[in-house]
């Protein structure tokens, strides 16, 4: 089948232009077999990084069609499904050195401030191997399944915008390490994770989890490792932390938000927080935007049993 | 694809922000609704869905409050309606969720909402507002009943994340392409206008506690749309209105930078073209003045 492919050309920071090429493909090539036979037999000029072709090592991530994937996962043939050509870009939130290769340094400089490898106290080796149960290793499965390919740092809505922000490949294995049970970091992990620089840094954008090759389902993990900080009571009470917990207080009481009380009660012990407040309450307040009052729920008693039994119930297992 | 003639009926989920700070949201949607004979059966007993937060408290926790309004609706036998983007992705995704889960952990969330007379059992589907007007009512319907046309008025569609991605099944738009919006919004006579932002974040679940980094994700979404010679931002999700709204004057100190983008409630652009009054519509409650709007539009 003839497809075309517009792919995104640039050396360094020039500007950056696109070139198509139409090559006639068998049924079932990737858009790996495309971009390899383009260099091949059309234009040797054509950068892209590359390596097992098989979903493995996370090379050939780049944008097709607008969303990070691998080349070598992905058909050509679904790829141009309703479309006239394949768009191939390169990866977004990060450098462009030549074409589809991207300048890596930033990810794998986040993922180091992690300290992802299991910790070195547990990794001294004891006369025999370390022993896991299977639901030890289960827990580990999903997050351990990452290839590091940078699909979802590349989609990453808060590293669009926060360079400092660690992003979601780091946070999976945060989430990774943290939660084996060979590592004797855990309290120091989590008093590091619990900023904004780290597991609050995510605006939940789900566009981790919709890029992510393996499932790893990036925001997922980040969930539970924000899960671990709220639940400690030995860490500092950041703004994040008793966001989570005063919405929950509220809900309990009252079964809705009441947004004013919230804003206040969150804020309160921040360092300028009510001060900063005050002027979106102003404008709130005059355009007639905050209520007069909050009603709880006609079934709030039942509401607050019904969370008193979750809480008991999260408890016992 | 439900287009059907007969009459609609569907559970009402207002959710928080359009019983708070949004109310003029809620005036709307029930002006729309009544406009277009969809009846609505509102669930005043149901509990905030937790905005995605209570997972990280509790999953139980997310999981049997989201169950427990899932099965009011399903006590009245009505599918669920929602008119936010991010209640609509958690409920929807409790929803996927306890259907595919063993039953054993659903026997565990039914054990618990026994005590107070629930019963999930996963029979009904949870809409937005949206996806209940370009599908069950259906955009040839819609079409026929625009009273006055939205011509010239350049609308740029802001999603939100948990309507697109929320969810992984029974989706109704493309999460990188989505068109229903641009469809809505032709239908009503708008121009649909195309920009890089629409899929993505506007920054609200950041706002109360990395606020800089939450301006900085609107302010990105406002220059886009801006960019674009857009005439205002439409949005079905209230949280993203708040962040893109309410919080406008602070993210143009934030960027050293005036916007002045009115951001417009999915549902009050549907009533200003089934020619509702603007003043009905809660236009003029507002952050953001919105009589740019309607001044497009001779109002």
């Amino acid at each position: 089948m003839e497809i075309t492919l517009r792919i995104r050309r640039q050396m360094g920071r020039d500007p950056a232009s696109y070139k198509s090429y139409t090559l006639d493909l068998e049924a079932g090539a990737t858009v790996l077999d495309a971009l390899n036979r383009i260099k091949w037999e059309q234009d040797g000029t054509l950068a892209f990084r590359k390596n097992c072709r098989n979903a493995i090592c996370g090379s050939c991530a780049v944008r097709i069609n607008g969303r990070a994937a691998l080349a070598c996962a992905t058909r050509a043939s679904d790829a141009v499904a309703g479309r006239s050509e394949i768009v191939v870009t390169p990866l977004g939130n990060l450098p462009v050195l030549k074409d589809l290769v991207v300048d890596m340094a930033d990810f794998w400089q986040n993922l180091e401030r992690v300290e992802p490898y299991v910790s070195t106290a547990a990794r001294r080796v004891p006369e025999k191997e370390f022993l896991q149960t299977p639901e030890e290793r289960r827990r580990l499965e999903q997050s351990g399944n990452c290839i590091l390919c940078g699909a979802c740092y590349s989609e990453c809505n808060s590293r669009e915008v926060n360079p400092a922000f660690v992003g979601p490949h780091a946070l999976a294995k945060a989430w990774r390490v943290l939660a084996d049970n060979r590592d004797d970091h855990s309290a120091e992990r989590r008093a590091r994770y619990n900023g904004t620089d780290f597991a609050w840094g995510c605006t939940r954008c789900f566009n981790c989890n919709e890029v992510c090759p393996m499932g790893v389902e990036p925001l997922d993990q980040i969930q539970k490792l924000r899960h671990e900080l709220v639940v400690d009571p030995a860490l500092p009470e950041t703004t994040a932390v008793r966001h989570r917990r005063v919405f929950v207080s509220q809900v309990r009481t009252s079964g809705w938000l009441d947004e004013t009380s919230f804003a206040l009660r969150v804020l309160a012990r921040t360092p300028g927080g009510l001060a900063g407040l005050a002027p979106l309450g102003l404008r709130m307040l005059l355009k007639g935007k905050i209520p007069f009052r909050h009603r709880p729920l006609a079934s709030q008693a039942e509401v607050t049993r019904l969370i008193d039994a979750i809480q008991n119930d999260d408890h016992h297992h | 694809m439900i287009t059907t003639t007969e009459r609609l009926r569907y559970a009402f989920y207002p959710g928080c922000v359009s019983r708070g700070a949004c109310r003029e949201l809620s005036a709307a949607t029930t002006l729309i609704t009544a406009e277009l004979g969809i009846e609505l059966v509102e669930l005043t007993e149901a509990t905030c869905c937790g905005a995605g937060t209570f997972k990280e408290d509790s999953e139980l926790l997310q999981d049997t409050l989201n169950a427990r309004t899932i099965a009011l609706a399903e006590a009245r036998g009505l599918p669920l309606m929602t008119q936010c983007s991010t209640c609509q992705g958690v409920l929807g995704r409790v929803n996927e969720k306890l259907r595919a889960s063993d039953e054993a952990y659903r026997s565990r969330i039914n054990r618990l909402l026994a005590e107070g007379g629930h019963h999930y059992g996963g029979t009904v589907e949870v809409r937005h507002l949206l996806w209940i007007l370009v599908q069950d009512y259906g955009l040839d319907r819609l079409a026929s009943r625009v009273r006055r046309p939205l011509t010239g008025l350049r609308c740029a569609s802001f999603y939100g994340c948990y309507l697109l991605r929320g969810q992984t099944t029974g989706r109704v738009d493309d999460p990188v392409q989505p068109t229903s919006l641009e469809r809505l919004f032709a239908t009503l006579g708008a121009e649909p206008v195309d920009y890089e932002g629409r899929t993505k974040c506007c920054g609200f679940p950041l706002s109360s506690y990395d606020t800089k980094t939450a301006f900085a994700m609107a302010g990105r979404r406002l220059a886009e749309a801006t960019a674009a010679e857009a005439d205002c931002l439409v949005t079905p999700c209230p949280l993203c209105h708040l962040n893109l709204d309410a919080r406008q004057p602070e993210v143009e100190r934030a960027l050293g930078r005036r916007f002045g983008l009115p951001v417009l409630h999915m549902s009050q652009l549907v009533g200003l073209a089934l020619g509702i009054a603007p003043s009905r519509l809660g236009l003029s409650q507002h952050i953001v003045s919105t009589r740019p709007v309607l001044a497009k539009l001779g109002l």
